[in-house]
């Protein structure tokens, strides 16, 4: 009970469609990294393997994780010739929404704020 | 003829006018030299001076080292990308070879979102990954090259020599023989001072500078200077004087004559 208490008390005052983006898109560290490599790197369309060792994460991971984000309209994937690649959707508000929580985690309360809910989401 | 300029004023001297339009341009050299600094210059100076929005297309280096590198000389690459001018790709080699080969690929749709005229692709080198059978090299990086143009884009292809001074020991020059153009840079050891050299050694379809030409990279890019004078053996890493070569020719022979008589 003082656990939810907490949890509301931290997010009530974030961004609706922020919270809406870390409960529902980025719900783990991995994707948080990839949703931040893909803000950085916008144009960039590259196979999981490839992203992988930018990112430096495991490759198995990254796909799992990858694939949730075409599930959840952040990214697309799709295959060219023998290769299934990866790129940040097209789609102007998820790249606006994208901007929006990198540029939230440049403040140090939203990056604790997010973190505790990704950690209570893990559990 | 029309050329694309290059907007750096000797070297387009050398280029006769420049480059010429839907070509590829190979500027080979050792890391360090300044490939990546001429090829962005390329791109900029076709932004701001000449209208041509620009592509970078970069294997395995992130946007962010292009950003860092062009502000060191004064160039604001992310006000271009803002303004639709510019788009820095980064992707791998297979990726980008196959997206370009396919219609209605995401780079030709980048290029069309913005007019690219001009492309940067840096480097050629990271296709030497793909495969060990010089044949498949040379077939993959001839199709690679063909797509640019039919994009309609005039293209700066970097490539990495594998020595830092001299002659490459390698025979690298499968891309040469696809290419329009070849540029050479190379560190020249002159005086016990590393200088940087440049040399277009080949321009399909038009006459050019056959001179070595020194360069230097400045606070606001590269700018290319005289030949040099008075040497020989520039691209050898370690050029004489032309006189010591006289005296070692002509004058100790007859030396080493008197002596052994």
């Amino acid at each position: 009970m003082a656990s939810n208490d907490l949890a509301a008390r931290l997010m009530g005052d974030m961004a609706p469609q922020l919270l809406e983006f870390l409960k529902n898109k980025v719900n783990t560290f991995v994707k948080w990294d990839l949703v931040r490599f893909f803000h950085e790197n916008p144009n960039t369309t590259d196979t999981a393997e490839n992203i992988a060792r930018y990112a430096g994460r495991d490759v198995a991971t990254i796909e799992v994780e990858m694939d949730e984000l075409v599930g959840a309209g952040v990214l697309s994937r799709q295959r060219i010739g023998d290769l299934t690649v990866y790129s940040l959707v097209e789609d102007p508000a998820m790249r606006t929404l994208v901007d929006q929580f990198i540029l939230a985690c440049d403040d140090r309360q939203f990056r604790v704020k997010a973190i505790y809910h990704i950690i209570r989401g893990m559990r | 003829m029309e050329r694309v300029k290059i907007g750096i004023k000797g070297l387009d001297e050398m280029l006769n006018g420049g480059l010429l339009p839907e070509t590829a341009n190979l500027v080979e050299g050792a890391p360090g030299t300044g490939k990546s600094t001429l090829g962005m210059q390329f791109i900029y100076n076709g932004i701001t001076e000449y209208n041509e929005p620009g592509l970078i297309l970069t294997f395995e280096e992130f946007p962010q080292q292009y950003y860092h590198d062009a502000e060191a000389f004064g160039w604001n690459f992310r006000k271009l990308e803002k303004a639709d001018k510019l788009r820095v790709i980064m992707t791998s080699p297979e990726v980008g070879k196959a997206d370009l080969e396919r219609v209605g690929g995401r780079i030709e749709a980048l290029a069309h979102e913005i007019g690219a005229r001009r492309i940067l692709v840096d480097s050629l080198s990271h296709f030497e990954r793909l495969t060990d059978d010089p044949a498949v090299l040379r077939s993959m990086l001839f199709s690679f090259v063909n797509s640019l143009k039919r994009e309609g884009l005039t293209s700066i292809l970097t490539r990495e020599s594998r020595t830092f001074i001299g002659e490459s020991e390698s025979a690298e020059e499968d891309a040469a023989f696809i290419v329009d153009s070849y540029i050479m840079l190379r560190f020249v050891e002159i005086e016990s001072a590393v200088r940087k050299a440049l040399l277009v050694l080949k321009l399909r379809g038009s006459d050019h500078a056959k001179d070595i030409r020194q360069f230097e990279i400045t606070p606001t890019g590269i700018e290319v200077r005289s030949k040099f004078e008075g040497r020989e053996g520039i691209m050898s890493g370690s050029p004489r004087r032309m006189a010591d070569s006289f005296i070692e020719a002509f004058v100790t022979p007859s030396k080493k004559r008197k002596n052994q008589t």
